[in-house]
């Protein structure tokens, strides 16, 4: 029974959308617009995401030696001593600048010409961010500066940490934006609904006066909803998954490009785009009806 | 099978109907009658709870109607069959799909639900048109329509509101003759019409109002005191 009433709710819902096509895309739209924006924002925070981990999983520390100073055993074992560390490379003044030279080329003129070398030698320090214990690593890093052959201590630490309060402010904005636009979505679905629920008045009166209960009067609505949401939410993610195609190729590879293009929703973010589209198809459905006798 | 008792209902100062009390008993045809504006169809709208009563206590088998919880109000609707004066069918749907919604509700499966539709259209001597559109019949096959789906679940009561009113008096004697047949098969009737000539041919028992009152109840329009023309004020 329950079945042949949800088959019902469903054919009813059909016939009502494509009978009232013009206003039902004005609810489709809507959400599929809101989840357009909601889904590319999710795509950038979860590249950004990606990215800084692989960031932090680069990160290092590195112990810029004062010139002619060289790492002997008590710096070499204070180095290795703390369990996160994972490795220490030894960088000579000379294979730093040759660095430089590669990686800057139109200024690699800076370090050229210098009677002496002009990069300090380092020691780079790989760790392990999972291991890092923040006060531990803090009280270590004040040891390695009390080093007399230690001239600077640069811990990667700390961009990677303003880059994390960044994604964080981008997910707070980004939860904001995508909560008002689906909110929006929802009252518009719920004005569409109404609308069509005061179109059809004299028969839904008709369909209580021969004892229709709520429930089968209030059904093909809440369905017609959904489907907006459904559609819309389709509709984001088709919309979401061409732009991507259209936009990757003619990105320029840079980090900011790849960042944004990186990769596209997963599985799991494509079937939460369309869900969240068809619940705000049936809360506004819900909401349209909730007060009134349709 | 119903009782009014002493049912008032007013909307602001208006009285739309003033201590009406009366009954009728299972399987018996009663007509409703009296001028417009007398309280008829705020009466049946009371009877089926599309309107709830100021005052007093309307009982159906029982049950009082103006306690029924707002969820309990569609079952007592399905006891009722209920005919009005502009049909009321739903124009986008074929004459089957009308019919059919009430078995529908219930949850019957389309085979039982076109059979009980054919079964119930035959009664009603439109099993020949169940594809049709409701705007592609006469009025008269309109309202024999609309009479279908008031049938289909077999009530016990059916209440028609000036069911004739808009067809011709040819038309309007087929009518009559359907729910004479009904009422002999067993199913209450209650009819509220003001045409006297129905009245005066059909010898049964006629309810009259006037002003929201009772004013006459007898057991058949033939022993009224006052003339009927009088009585309807028409």
């Amino acid at each position: 029974m329950l079945l042949r009433a949800v088959i019902y709710f469903f054919r009813e819902a059909v016939l009502n959308l494509a009978r009232s096509w013009k206003i039902s895309l004005v609810a489709v739209s809507t959400i599929a617009v809101s989840l357009f924006i909601g889904g590319a924002l999710a795509m950038l925070a979860g590249n950004l995401r990606r990215l800084v981990a692989d960031w932090q999983r680069e990160a290092k520390v590195i112990v810029y030696l004062r010139p002619g100073a060289a790492a002997d055993g008590a710096l070499q074992a204070a180095l290795r001593q703390p369990p996160w560390v994972t490795g220490v490379t030894a960088v000579s003044a000379a294979e730093a600048r040759q660095r430089f030279e590669r990686y800057f080329p139109s200024v690699a003129e800076l370090v050229r010409g210098w009677g002496e070398e002009p990069l300090p030698a380092s020691l780079e320090v790989a760790f392990d961010p999972e291991q890092v214990d923040a006060r531990a690593f803090d009280g270590w890093l004040q040891r390695l500066h009390a080093f007399p052959q230690v001239g600077m201590v640069d811990d990667d630490r700390d961009w990677v940490r303003e880059l994390q309060g960044m994604l964080r402010v981008i997910g707070v904005v980004g939860v904001s934006l995508v909560a008002a636009l689906v909110l929006g979505a929802v009252f518009t679905t719920a004005s569409v609904i109404r609308l069509t629920a005061y179109l059809y008045r004299d028969e839904i009166g008709i369909m209580r006066l021969v004892g229709g209960t709520e429930l089968f009067v209030r059904g093909p609505f809440y369905v017609e909803g959904f489907l907006q949401g459904l559609l819309g939410g389709a509709a984001a993610l088709g919309g979401l998954f061409l732009t991507y195609r259209l936009l990757v190729p003619r990105t320029p590879q840079t980090w900011v490009a790849g960042a944004l293009t990186g990769d596209f929703l997963d599985a799991r973010g494509q079937v939460l785009l369309v869900a969240v589209g068809a619940l705000a198809g049936l809360a506004g459905a819900v909401a349209s009806l909730r007060r009134e006798e349709v | 099978m119903i009782h009014f008792y002493r049912v008032s209902k007013h909307y602001g100062e208006q009285r739309a109907l003033d201590e009406v009390t009366f009954q009728i008993e299972r399987g018996e045809f009663a007509f409703l009658t009296g001028p417009s504006g007398a309280g008829k169809t705020t009466l049946l709208r009371l009877l089926f709870r599309q309107e709830v009563p100021t005052a007093g206590q309307i009982l159906v088998n029982g049950r009082n109607v103006a306690s029924l919880p707002r969820r309990k109000v569609p079952f007592l609707r399905r006891t009722m069959g209920v005919v009005f004066q502009d049909f009321r069918l739903i124009p986008r749907k074929t004459v089957f799909e009308n019919v059919s919604y009430l078995p529908r509700v219930l949850g019957l499966d389309r085979q039982r639900q076109k059979r009980l539709a054919y079964e119930t259209l035959r009664r009603v001597g439109l099993a020949h048109r169940m594809k049709a559109f409701p705007l592609e019949l006469s009025g008269g096959e309109q309202q024999r329509v609309s009479i279908a789906r008031a049938l289909i679940n077999q009530p016990e009561i059916l209440i028609a509101d000036e069911p004739t009113g808009n067809l011709d008096p040819e038309m309007a004697r087929e009518i009559f003759e359907l729910f004479l047949e009904i009422n002999r098969r067993g199913t209450t009737v209650l009819i509220a019409t003001h045409d006297t000539r129905v009245l005066e041919r059909l010898d049964k028992r006629v309810l009259a109002l006037r002003a929201g009152k009772l004013t006459d109840d007898s057991a058949a329009a033939g022993d009224l005191a006052a003339p009927l023309s009088e009585v309807v004020g028409g």
